[in-house]
């Protein structure tokens, strides 16, 4: 499997113990999403990406993602769904995964976070349309978004302790956060073009 | 008469996609949102394709190809499996219970449409 063919992939970084939680720590980038059973807590810093925090409260099953969406390059391809496709399918690799833990879809609730304006020199505001997908997304889908942090100039760490649903936010400087945006910038262009759908298979 | 597709996904976000993509390609479109859905809706309709997601509540879409097999209206019919799941055996599961061919999603609609056109 290529980098490109799945947008999504489970976290790849490795755990760490979080003294001032005093639990395992998972810490997301962009891309990425974990889903979990235990009481851990999953951490992630926002630009203009989005993370959705989605549970199970009766199962105590949660997880997070973390993604954007491809901006599309210039107006010929009518294809109204070009962003939308790859934000479903980054919710549905998390949902899947959550049900696949024991998970209940019916029971499902979501906290969204990010989405801040934050990348210099993009002409479209980005952290808005990544905002506009997952209010989209959650309500079309059923899933109540219980609460929210999105928008505005500033990038984010969140915490999110999946047992408990409990998430702490940290509004960022700017002015400190070369890191986050680089990481965003280059996540943009890996993930921008025709390369960007998955992988095709004909059984004979 | 246009040929009519069946599209099985529990996420309607998704449905409202393959649906947009195959109805521009002048498919009639009938949609579900899970296996047993699918199968009240198949019953007694002429369907020249379904698309069936995995991962859905009721019956998940590898049973649904399995017990579409079953049926004699639909033994000879393509069905293809557009799923989030990636894994080989995964896919190999979805071979033996008799699907046609399998898509990663996200799906893009020249492609999509580039597998319907060559299983239709």
């Amino acid at each position: 499997m290529s980098s490109t063919a799945v947008p999504m992939v489970h976290g790849r970084a490795s755990k760490y113990l979080d003294r001032s939680f005093n639990r395992q720590a998972m810490k997301i980038l962009p891309g990425e999403f974990y889903a979990t059973t235990e009481d851990e807590v999953i951490v992630t810093v926002l630009g203009s990406c989005v993370a959705a925090c989605v549970m199970d409260p009766i199962a105590m099953v949660g997880g997070m993602n973390h993604f954007m969406l491809p901006v599309k390059q210039g107006d010929r391809d009518p294809d109204v769904f070009f962003a939308a496709r790859y934000g479903a399918a980054a919710m549905e690799y998390l949902i899947n995964n959550l049900l696949h833990l024991g998970a209940q879809r019916d029971r499902l609730v979501a906290k969204a976070f990010g989405g801040g304006n934050v990348l210099p020199g993009m002409s479209s505001d980005v952290g808005g349309q990544n905002v506009a997908f997952v209010r989209t997304f959650l309500s079309n889908e059923g899933i109540p978004l219980w609460s929210e942090d999105m928008g505005g100039p500033h990038p984010r760490k969140v915490y999110f302790f999946p047992h408990t649903g409990q998430v702490l936010v940290k509004r960022m400087e700017r002015a400190h956060n070369n890191t986050v945006l680089n990481r965003e910038l280059s996540y943009i262009k890996e993930f921008t073009g025709p390369s960007m759908a998955g992988e095709v298979e004909l059984f004979s | 008469m246009a040929r009519c597709i069946l599209t099985v996904d529990d996420s309607s976000t998704m449905r409202q996609m393959i649906t947009f993509t195959l109805k521009g390609a002048n498919f009639d479109v009938v949609e579900a949102e899970d296996g047993v859905h699918a199968l009240e809706v198949a019953k007694g309709r002429k369907l020249d394709l379904i698309i069936t997601d995995v991962n859905m509540p009721r019956m998940d879409g590898l049973t649904l190809v399995a017990r579409l097999r079953a049926l004699p209206e639909f033994k000879f019919t393509p069905i293809l499996v557009l799923t989030t799941e990636s894994d080989q055996s995964m896919k190999m599961r979805g071979k033996e219970a008799g699907a046609t061919g399998w898509i990663v999603k996200p799906f893009s609609p020249e492609k999509l449409m580039d597998v319907v056109n060559k299983v239709i």
